[in-house]
This record gives structure tokens, sequence and C-alpha cells, in this order.
């Protein structure tokens, strides 16, 4: 088409001002809906939603970093909070420490002992569970906006 | 029982090693080319250093 005819052709709508006009609606599209898919697989599996993405060297990293901040702290035996809080400090932990996606359920697999936080070691192994949660939230929100082009 | 072997780190073993294992995440989440991965992981490995014996400084006077 060419710019003579753009010049010529009749408008469908009056043009609105930019201070009047409208947001146009925020739709959902299919890129958004893979995005999404992403970003839950990333939570399930540490790394998974970049792997998805082919981003190799970060989807190493992710599973390697929050599998060893895992492994490290459920040796330490820090305590895995369960959805049986008794206030808010332990529901923050479970959310935290259920971030880390299947390696919570993994974690309380293996340490059958229950955590012993009456020594310190204990106690650090608890933040060690905790940040593998929140890590692996962190790198699966990045997998999302990478998945939406804002990221690379 | 746990199938795990019960790992005993110091305070300071453990510092390292969260310092570490964080900074390395950072690097490839943050940077894209590897040397500004390498030179982010330096950063903020550094930084965390920084940060936990300033805090610890900071604390020692009440710690008795």
């Amino acid at each position: 088409m060419s710019q003579d005819s753009n010049e010529t052709a009749p408008l469908a709508q009056p043009p609105a001002s930019l201070d009047t006009a409208p947001p146009p609606p925020r739709e959902f599209s299919p890129s958004e809906g893979k995005a999404w898919g992403i970003a839950v697989a990333g939570w399930l599996l540490p790394g998974l939603g970049h792997a998805l993405l082919r981003m190799w060297g970060r989807a190493s990293v992710v599973f390697v970093t929050v599998g060893l901040l895992v492994v490290v702290g459920a040796s330490m035996r820090g305590n895995l909070f369960t959805s049986e809080g008794n206030d808010a400090f332990d529901t923050l932990g479970y959310v935290a420490d259920l971030g880390a996606g299947s390696f919570y359920f993994l974690a309380r697999a293996v340490e059958r002992g229950g955590p012993d936080v009456s020594h310190a070691g204990g106690d650090y192994g608890t933040r060690f569970l905790a940040t593998a949660g929140v890590l692996n939230l962190l790198a699966a929100l990045h997998a999302y906006e990478a998945a939406r082009g804002r990221k690379a | 029982m746990s199938l795990l072997s019960p790992l005993n780190l110091t305070h300071i073993q453990s510092f390292l090693l969260f310092a570490a294992v964080i900074s390395l995440a950072f690097g490839f989440l943050g940077r894209r080319r590897p040397k500004d991965r390498v030179k982010y992981i330096l950063w903020s490995f550094f930084l965390f250093l920084l940060v936990g014996i300033g805090i610890a400084w900071a604390m020692y006077p009440f710690s008795r």
C-alpha cells in the first residue's frame, strides 16, 4: 500500500487524543500462556524453565545451586516447614521452602529424622532450605521474563 | 533415620558456601556474557563477604 492511499483512506474511527484514549485491553496471548508454562515448569523442577528456552548454562546452574542448597540444608538437619504452621513466620517459611518445587518434597522424603535446630548447624540448614526455595522462585521469574522477551 | 549423612559446617564454612553458591546463581541469571558473569560473580561474592563480616563486627560489642 502506497503512502498516498494511506493519506486518503477514510479512518474507521476518529483519532482520540492521547490524554483521553483508554488503554488497549490486555489480552492473553499464546506466548504469555507459554511463558506461564515455562515459569511453572521452572518452579516444579529447578532449571527446567531455562532448559525449555535452551538456556543450558543457566538451567544447569539453577539446578545445581538449588539442589546443592537443599542437600546441604537437609544434611544439616534444617527445618522444612509444613502447611501446619503455628504462626505467620512458619507460613512464610513454608512458602519459601515450597519455592524449591519438587526438591522440597525430595528433601522431606530423604530427611526422615526431622529437623534439629538445637544446634547452630540446624539453624543454618533452615536458612539454606529457605534460600533454595526463594532462589528457585527468582529463577522461575527470570525464565518467565525471558520467555516474554524482556530479558535474555 | 535420615538418608543423608549429617553435615557439620562451622559458621564461616556455611557463610562461604552460601556466598559462593548464591553469587554463582546471581552471575548466571544476571549476566549473559561469560566475562561479565565472572566479574559479577566475583563482585557479588566480595560484597557478601564484606557485608557479612561488617555485620559480624557491628554485632561484636553486643555479644558479651
